[in-house]
């Protein structure tokens, strides 16, 4: 290998006869007068002069080069690789065209390679295309994972690549971004095992019900983590809750604009008629009375309704919603009220203020991962309310300490989400959006982290897509969503190029610890999602089970006549309890002859089902 | 600028109608009358088959085939300020990191002192000469070296012959002593060894017709004529010869072989064929590989002498007004 052509003090050509370059493969140049320097390979070529099978215009057929081949001349071995090499630190001088140029060893990239040790980080994956490297590489990282290539679970060649979550610290946050089947939902499961792995505190918002850790993958037979004890999945409105008693005015505010959006009379209710300590039906019941006293219309009415009050009870009852009346008539529009019960009522129908978020808080003391489960509206409700809350919390035992006064200890954590761009939209105000908006600005301080994932970095606030600092990015298709990665990370343009062509699993990390991007593969998790059943594997085997069961019923029943149908109904009936019409009857024998387990004969008498 | 000249238009018509008149008695004969024609009296037509897998594995583990090939460049403007480089090269398909290469370099302005040119005819046969003897050595060189089962020449065994005569004495005997065969490839022949028969025999033709206007679309792709030794009377003694359609392209190439060696000339016209892709021009494939690597481009040989001449003598004498107009 030999450095080539016109050179600059960033960019060399490398030529080779013997050796094809792979695309972020390391090389070492050793310049006569600057001595070795690093590069990564960014481009890889080959080049045969006699191939395209064109001298002179000549289309060469392979028999001819087949011919050639048996008389001992094999054109292949005319081939010249050559790669485009970007150093690492740009060179004093451009490089001395004619230097040689040679494999590293481990120990001079390891640094550039391995930031964190094995039990100190996240082991996402292996740095593709490192396995010449990785041959003299320490034991401590070998045999640490195994990855997924066409389909077959290959043992760890490379070197691994480990995200060293120390380094959260001074760069925080994560996104994670890719398209559907890109392999986003799949590492951001590897991202969760190694956090359980290192038993951090973490919140995981699940809209789509998938990230359940107690399926061990079925290719690892014996090595695999239990994480049965180290996650908990819980389900809002379930599980947890919101405690109405602990909620403040604007927690309802955000609350019931979650349920849908508020108008400012409606907010101004809220302020208006929570008071503090309310429970659930001393507020709803507030507002109930007011609107029903507001349908009455005037005093008089309502002065009416006491003196005709049939028994005491509902005396006092009008009573107090005269009281209601008179102090809030004025202020509380009816409409606006009535909105805000409206809104109440749907929350309370999704089971929000059943329950309280105490199994959440221990979870999370106990260097648990908690997965919260919900539909994604129930999640943005909740979302709201709880991170405000676990964010306060910790933030305020961290104040505490500054302040040196005593405060309960609250752990730091990471929250994660899937489809993040549904919590933190760009084009309008959500009310998970402020807080996830401050956690990305502040949360640092605080030892709060996020990992953000989503297949529309486009549509993700830019103030939080700014504030990630770790970028994970896999396949991306979509024009616009390529445009936002080229702008917010450091990715090439011809790293942009590629990125609708990675392979599943494959990824670019772009990370500001490491200082440059680093090609990846993800390796294979540990666990398997609930959802691998593939739905058109379902139906089939669901009408492969019917269909048996049918075929069951009727085996020892055959063969049967078409005119028999209504007393075969009859039978099953009486036998099995099932109850078929002859058309449904009929249907289904005709379905068993279309898949060939039964017959139909015409004889004499009309049709007949035989095996 | 797009107006051609009239009398120029007129010209090309003129030779177009005299080409037409010239050649009207051979387009007028029918193809299968030519074909009979050679097939009395100039030699068979045969269809040649591939030589298979095994035969040519034959040959490599008897050394492989040796192509020969020569390049000129030329720098510099007219007589005598110019330099011309001559380069041979004789690559064996065994033995492809270690091809024989030979450089000559040639200029009026430096000549050895027997030796004294005046003008263009007498260079031009100088080159021939120069080019001519590069090859042969080259061969000879291959054939010490490589110890290969055959050598393809470009270009008729008779050039050589001629041009480097002593050289190639050496040559011929080295290979008779050692049983190589010898053989050269003829992209464009130059013979009219058929014309003339008709001449001799018909008398209705009275001019010169060469040899690759009369087979031009006439052999089928395939197919060679083995030329008998008294219809090749005319040649220089000493060489057998063959006409062959090895590709798809009309044009026929022809191939020689030393007298001694005559009975493997149908032999080597098969392997000629083996060697050329359908769709080409009919010239082999490994001398086209030889072709490409003797090449020296014209920057190249610039840079070459911009580096090691002195930069004053370099432009006093090589750089023509031509070589400035861009």
């Amino acid at each position: 290998m030999k450095v080539v052509g016109i050179t600059t003090q960033q960019e060399v050509f490398v030529g080779s006869k013997e050796r094809n370059f792979r695309i972020n493969e390391f090389l070492i140049i050793e310049d006569p007068y600057q001595g070795s320097l690093l590069g990564e390979v960014v481009e890889a070529k080959t080049f045969n002069r006699y191939i395209p099978l064109n001298i002179y215009g000549d289309f060469v057929d392979s028999s001819v080069l087949e011919s050639l081949k048996a008389l001992g001349y094999n054109i292949d071995e005319d081939t010249i690789y050559i790669a485009k090499i970007r150093l690492l630190n740009e060179a004093l001088y451009p490089i001395q065209t004619g230097s040689d140029v040679r494999l590293p060893q481990f120990l001079e990239v390891k640094d550039l390679m391995i930031k964190s040790r094995v039990d100190e980080g996240l082991v996402l994956g292996i740095i593709k295309n490192t396995d010449d490297l990785a041959k003299d590489m320490d034991d401590e990282f070998k045999d640490l994972l195994h990855t997924f290539e066409e389909g077959d679970l290959l043992e760890q060649r490379d070197i691994p690549y480990i995200l060293d979550i120390k380094s959260m610290h001074h760069y925080p946050h994560i996104g994670v971004f890719g398209g559907s089947g890109s392999g986003k939902s799949f590492g951001l499961r590897v991202i969760l095992e190694e956090l359980m792995r290192l038993n951090i505190p973490t919140i995981v918002l699940d809209p789509h019900f998938e990230m359940d850790f107690s399926q061990p993958a079925s290719y690892l037979d014996d090595e695999a983590i239990d994480f049965k004890n180290r996650f908990k999945c819980l389900q809002v409105g379930t599980h947890v809750g919101v405690k109405f008693e602990d909620l403040t005015a604007q927690d309802l505010k955000n609350l019931l604009s979650a349920a849908s959006n508020l108008t400012d009379s409606m907010s101004n209710v809220v302020d208006i008629l929570f008071k503090p300590k309310d429970s659930y039906y001393s507020f709803y019941n507030r507002m109930q009375m007011l609107t029903e006293a507001q349908e009455e219309g005037s005093l008089d009415r309502i002065e009416n309704r006491i003196n005709n009050a049939a028994d005491p009870e509902e005396r006092r009852a009008w009573m107090e919603r005269k009281e209601l009346f008179i102090s809030y008539d004025k202020t509380c529009p009816y409409n606006s009220v009535r909105g805000i019960i409206w809104r109440l009522r749907r929350l309370e129908n999704d089971g929000v203020f059943s329950k309280d978020i105490r199994e959440i808080e221990d979870g999370l003391q106990n260097g648990k991962l908690i997965v919260i489960q919900g539909n994604t509206r129930i999640l943005q409700v909740f979302s709201t309310y709880l991170l405000n809350n676990l964010y306060h919390k910790r933030r305020e035992y961290k104040d505490a300490l500054y302040k040196k006064t005593e405060a309960d200890y609250f752990p730091p954590f990471i929250i994660v989400t899937d489809e993040a761009h549904n919590f933190a939209p760009k084009a309008y105000e959500s009310p998970s959006k402020s807080i996830i908006k401050e956690i990305s600005q502040e949360g640092r301080k605080y030892g709060v982290f996020l990992i953000l994932a989503t297949q529309r970095p486009t549509l993700l606030d830019e103030t939080i897509t700014a504030q990630l600092n770790t970028k994970l990015i896999f396949r991306t298709v979509r024009a616009s969503d390529i445009q936002t990665i080229q702008e917010e990370t450091d990715l090439t343009m011809e790293e942009c190029r590629r990125l609708p062509y990675l392979r599943t699993g494959d990824v670019f990390i772009s990370s500001a610890d490491m200082g440059r991007t680093i090609f990846a593969r993800i390796r294979a998790a540990l666990t398997t999602s609930p959802h691998t059943l593939n739905p058109f594997d379902e139906l089939k085997s669901k009408f492969k089970e019917d269909d048996e069961d049918f075929l069951k019923l009727i085996m020892d029943k055959l063969p049967i006549n078409d005119i028999e149908l209504a007393q075969l109904a009859l039978e099953i009936e009486q036998e099995a309890k099932i109850t078929y019409t002859v058309n449904q009857l009929e249907e289904k024998l005709n379905k068993l002859v279309e898949k060939k387990h039964i017959k139909k004969e015409e004889t004499i008498f009309g049709f007949r089902y035989n095996i | 600028m797009y107006n051609i000249n009239d009398k120029l238009k007129e010209k090309v018509e003129d030779l177009n109608q005299a080409l037409r008149v010239k050649y009207r008695d051979i387009f007028e004969l029918d193809k299968g009358q030519l074909r009979d024609f050679i097939n009395k009296h100039i030699g068979q037509i045969k269809k040649m088959d591939k030589l298979d897998r095994a035969q040519l594995s034959l040959y490599q583990s008897k050394g492989g085939i040796v192509g020969v090939d020569g390049s000129v460049n030329k720098v510099g403007g007219a007589y005598p300020h110019f330099i011309e480089i001559y380069q041979a090269m004789a690559k064996c398909t065994n033995r492809r990191e270690d091809p024989v290469v030979l450089a000559d370099i040639y200029s009026p302005l430096y000549i050895e002192e027997e030796e004294m040119e005046e003008d263009d005819d007498l260079f031009q046969n100088k080159r021939d000469v120069k080019l001519a003897t590069l090859e042969v050595e080259a061969a000879i060189e291959s054939v010490k070296r490589h110890k290969p089962y055959a050598i393809l020449m470009d270009g008729g065994l008779i050039r050589y012959n001629i041009d480097a005569h002593d050289s190639w004495l050496e040559l011929r005997g080295l290979c008779e002593e050692r049983g190589t065969i010898i053989v050269g490839v003829i992209k464009d022949i130059k013979t009219s060894i058929i014309g003339d028969m008709i001449r001799e025999l018909d008398g209705k033709i009275n001019s010169t017709i060469y040899d690759r206007e009369i087979l031009f679309g006439l052999l089928d792709y395939g197919e060679m004529v083995l030329v008998k030794d008294e219809a090749n009377k005319k040649g220089p003694q000493g060489y057998a010869s063959v006409f062959l359609r090895s590709s798809l392209a009309p044009t026929v190439i022809g191939m020689d072989i030393i007298d001694s060696q005559r009975d493997k000339l149908e032999e080597m016209a098969q392997l000629v064929f083996t060697l050329t892709p359908e769709n080409s021009r009919g010239v082999p494939l490994w001398l086209d590989i030889v072709d490409k690597e003797v090449l020296i481009s014209d920057e190249l040989i610039r840079s070459l002498l911009e580096q090691y001449m002195d930069r004053g003598l370099y432009e006093r004498f090589f750089i023509s007004e031509r070589d400035k107009r861009n």
